[in-house]
């Protein structure tokens, strides 16, 4: 056994000061016999050998096992019993190690969110960017959107109104059915005088209400003024109190000609009056629900039932096993269920499915959102219901929340991949 | 992604445009950006395009130029992946730490290689410790020092038999690696190339992934190498594509393959096997024995031998592993575990066994003199002298040995073996399996932690294979397995949209003759060293 730990006993030629090398003594790791290994540092080192003759006991289980071990002895005792104690690698001694990374060949992880994107953070730092300096255009119109600060609003309409009479106003309801009795009654209790009631200038008074059944477009008047230089601080006051009561937006109507045009804070197609979301970077993220694709939730792709893997073989009756995920016949829930539909729509385990009537096998598979097919037998179980909810939803749902992921599997089973259109 | 977030534009692209571009369009792209921002935009995001820039550099750095961000993390290959975390480490710019890799060349084309070095050398260059272990001979060449561990494998290795500057060591030329690094040792070529049987396995128009409509003629009764750089579609074409084929047609499996428009030969062909990289059991209770099923031989020899007939002992008496024969107070590991609780967890021999796993009576069945325990305990290369009568049981362990195991014992337990051992056990199932003389083998880079000895071994085992008129295809970028090929396919030129063409085929030296194949080039050279050598 070595007991020296200089250079020049490992046999090394040039003598190195303690800094400019690792050296390992007495490495025992399973068939290391009880070797000495000097390693220069800021060096690029190979080790090499024959399969099996110790590379990898004495690089990962020695000197990257002895780097983890020293790195968990700087917790604190309480916080070692949580992570558990490293082993101890079979070596004397390891001096001038530096703090261990290793880099293996481990795939980074079966998560479908993971990506190369996100691995090498290079998707993060564009999601950055697109969040701070990214254009919004509308998907309605295709224009570029715009984000209003107060200060650009007001000096805004002081440039396009100046010296005309105009109308500030609020929106509080824009496209929507409703006859709005208590909003009127609220505003009048603020003491606001006036409404833009789809277009035309209304007094709010007491007890007024609009036809519920029509769609209304409602602004409340905020101010009335002449943009002139002398009235810029009752024009600011005026834009921030519109802004706080009307969510962001603002619009300002010319008194004359009345032709409107609206801000808002949040990024807004002036044409359509659609609205973003102030860009986060989570909204670029497919991980996000802030940014994924709804259909698919940023996976890119659809898990959907496909019908003929659920009946590979129209020639099979139900008897066969001819609706696979029900597999054989057992007396349980569902064949229960089934039995009653089977009598309701009038066909039997035993017909070939192609021979089943139209009607019921669409009930089956696609459910009649009806209430139970009977079979209440008192273990009714009011979210296991074939009639329904029909087969492809339920499996669609299971394949969606179930915790077990044999289940999963199960229902992934009868499911088609396909590339979702959203992206 | 949501409607919105698509609207959203910097330049003329969205982020899912960007997404989608391999690396080298997006690094176009990052560098191109400044021109189109207003003074604003470009000061907000000065920073962060540095960032991207930065990072992308490393990823074209370590040969990734053909990835897309958007590409799933669990789809890429195990060297993939360790590049893009050495491409992330080198972008933190941390000093004065020791990383330690295991073979980063793995999956690399050589004409990546040099780029590989460079990036190992700039995490050496601002003030770290790279400790690489690898088998590669460009990378042993460009190293400052090397260390290497022998002679034998095993328990005839553990010895450090070399150490110091790689040009030291080849002139010293003592050891099996410095024989090889100088050629004084070498992979002969073979003297004659296989033509195979005249049959061909023709498979047209493969469109799978980035597959450009790809034809291919696989000579039947050849050792078949498909090269090219990663990403230019040799998995897509082998496993995605002609492998699910073969299965589907011989073995019905429901494995769908990728698009391809015809495939002739099929009934030239009556089995398939694949032997692919993912690793063998990780329960200390698996071994050498339980996985290849040897075992399962050896105890239903054990309980045929009359002793153990007269007290009607059954298989599952010999079991280490269910309740009956073994030893009840290791349940039957040979080890007890002691836990020291602030100390690691110590190891001893079991009290009541001696490590010997059975309980008293199980060993005293003898066959030939060895008790059930006597034979987990000898190494592969004795068992099968040892077993020479038993046809079954040998042929198992003559495989093992055959691919350069004989030295670990059949009892070792899984988690002790090394990465290359285990793919080699695996391997070794795959061949004892009787073949039928019309069988292809697919190999997904089988030399994966293979010292030039080791590869030496294997390709004994392959040729044997072909020799009996089987196919081997391997996919492959070691330049010693391609040189020795009967029949190169290699894909190209590029990886990625600009991969996915067939850019030569036929004979090492009809590939080294083109300019236009990278791995021709590197053949080309390989083979000039390899004939000087040899």
């Amino acid at each position: 056994m070595a007991q020296t730990a200089s250079p020049e006993a490992a046999g090394l030629a040039a003598p190195m000061s303690e800094e400019d090398f690792i050296s390992v003594i007495g490495a025992r790791e399973h068939n290391l016999k009880d070797i000495d290994v000097v390693i220069p540092r800021n060096q690029l080192v190979v080790v090499t050998g024959i399969s099996g003759s110790g590379k990898s006991s004495l690089a990962f289980d020695t000197i990257y096992a002895e780097g983890q071990r020293r790195y968990m002895e700087t917790f604190s005792a309480y916080a070692r019993q949580f992570i558990g104690e490293m082993e101890r690698p079979d070596v004397e001694q390891i001096t001038g190690l530096s703090p261990v990374i290793s880099i293996e060949q481990k795939t980074t992880g079966r998560n479908p969110r993971s990506t190369v994107g996100t691995v090498t953070e290079v998707y993060d730092f564009l999601r950055l960017l697109f969040a701070r300096v990214g254009e919004a255009y509308s998907y309605e119109t295709g224009k570029k959107m715009v984000a209003w600060t107060e200060d650009q609003i007001r000096e805004q309409i002081q440039a396009d109104f100046n010296g005309r009479k105009v109308l500030v106003l609020a929106p509080l309801v824009r496209g929507r059915k409703g006859h709005y009795r208590e909003l009127f009654e609220q505003m009048r209790k603020q003491g606001y005088t006036k409404m833009r009631i789809d277009g035309e200038m209304e007094d709010i008074l007491a007890g007024m209400q609009l036809d519920r059944y029509k769609v209304h477009d409602i602004e409340l008047v905020i101010d009335r003024l002449s943009v002139t230089a002398d009235k810029s601080e009752r024009l600011a006051n005026s834009i921030s109190t519109a802004l706080r009561m009307g969510n962001d937006l603002i619009m300002i109507a010319d008194h004359e000609d009345g032709s409107v045009q609206a801000f808002s804070r949040n990024l807004m197609d002036a044409e359509s009056g659609l609205s973003y979301e102030e860009p986060s970077p989570n909204t670029f993220s497919f991980n996000s629900p802030y940014g994924y694709c709804p259909s698919c939730k940023g996976l890119g792709v659809v898990n959907k039932v496909d019908e003929d893997k659920v009946i590979p073989d129209r020639n099979k009756s139900i008897n066969d096993g001819g609706i696979a995920p029900l597999g054989e016949v057992r007396d349980n829930a569902t064949f229960k269920q089934l039995r009653a539909m089977s009598k309701k729509y009038k066909f039997t385990f035993s017909t070939p499915i192609k021979d089943i009537p139209e009607q019921a096998l669409h009930a089956l598979l696609y459910g009649t959102g009806a209430g139970a097919s009977a079979a209440n037998d008192g273990h009714y179980d009011p979210s296991f219901d074939l009639g329904k909810e029909g087969l492809i939803a339920m499996l669609e749902r299971w394949h969606e929340n179930s915790t077990s992921e044999k289940i999963r599997q199960w229902a992934e089973d009868y499911m088609t991949i396909s590339t979702c259109a959203g992206m | 992604m949501r409607r919105e977030a698509l609207h959203f534009k910097v330049g003329d692209k969205n982020i899912a445009d960007l997404a989608q571009m391999d690396m080298i369009a997006l690094d176009e792209w990052a560098n191109s950006i400044d021109s189109q921002l207003t003074e604003r935009q470009l000061l907000i995001a000065k920073d962060i395009l540095k960032e991207i820039r930065f990072r992308l550099e490393f990823l074209l750095q370590v040969g990734l130029d053909y990835l897309s961000l958007d590409r799933p993390a669990r789809t890429l290959s195990g060297g993939e992946a360790q590049r893009i975390r050495l491409a992330t480490q080198i972008g933190s710019q941390l000093t004065g730490i020791t990383y330690i890799l295991d073979e980063p060349s793995i999956g690399l084309h050589q004409r990546d290689n040099q780029r590989l070095i460079e990036a190992l050398r700039e995490l050496t260059d601002i003030g770290n410790t790279v400790l690489v272990v690898e088998h590669d001979r460009d990378i042993m060449i460009a190293s400052d020092y090397l260390i290497d561990l022998g002679p034998g494998a095993g328990r005839f290795g553990g010895e450090l038999v070399a150490h110091g500057k790689p040009a030291d060591i080849i002139q010293s030329g003592q050891t099996i690696t410095s024989a090889y690094l100088s050629r004084k040792k070498d992979i002969l070529l073979p003297t004659k190339r296989r033509e195979g049987n005249g049959l061909f396995l023709e498979l047209y128009g493969a469109t799978g992934n980035n597959l450009q409509n790809v034809d291919i003629r696989i000579p039947l009764g050849t050792f078949c190498c498909v090269t090219g750089v990663s990403g230019s579609g040799k998995s897509t074409l082998i496993n995605e594509t002609l492998y699910p084929i073969l299965q589907q047609h011989l073995h019905n499996s429901l494995k769908p393959p990728m698009a391809y428009r015809a495939i002739n030969g099929l009934d030239l062909v009556d089995k398939v096997i694949d032997i692919d990289q993912s690793p063998i059991g990780r329960t200390p209770r698996s071994n050498p024995a339980t996985y290849t099923g040897v075992f399962t031989d050896i105890r239903n020899l054990f309980a045929e031998l009359p002793e153990a007939k007269i007290r009607g002992y059954k298989p599952g008496r010999f079991s280490f592993n269910v309740k009956g024969g073994r030893c009840e107070t290791c349940e039957g590991s040979g080890m007890r575990r002691i836990e020291m609780n602030f100390l690691p967890d110590v190891y001893v021999d079991c009290e009541t066994c001696l490590g010997r796993r059975y309980n008293r009576e199980t060993l005293e069945i003898l066959y030939k003199g060895k008790s059930i325990n006597d034979v987990l305990e000898m190494p592969v290369s004795e068992a099968a002298v040892f077993f020479e009568h038993i046809p079954k049981i040998f042929r198992k362990l003559k495989t093992l040995n055959e691919v350069g195991l004989g030295y670990i014992t059949l009892g070792q337990q899984a988690t002790t073996l090394s990465g290359g051992e285990a793919q080699r056990v695996k391997l070794a199932e795959e061949l004892s399996r009787r073949d039928t003389g019309k069988t292809v083998y697919i190999l997904d880079e089988p030399t994966t932690g293979l010292h030039f000895e080791d590869i030496q071994y294997l390709l004994k085992v392959l040729n044997k294979l072909v020799d009996k008129g089987n196919t081997v295809i391997v996919i492959e970028h070691n330049l010693d397995v391609i040189k020795v090929a009967d029949y190169i396919l290699d894909m190209g030129p590029e990886g990625g949209r600009r991969g996915g063409m067939l850019v030569t085929e036929g004979t090492p030296e009809q590939v080294a003759a083109c300019k236009e194949s990278h791995t021709g080039i590197h053949l080309a050279m390989e083979l000039a060293a390899s004939k000087k050598g040899g």
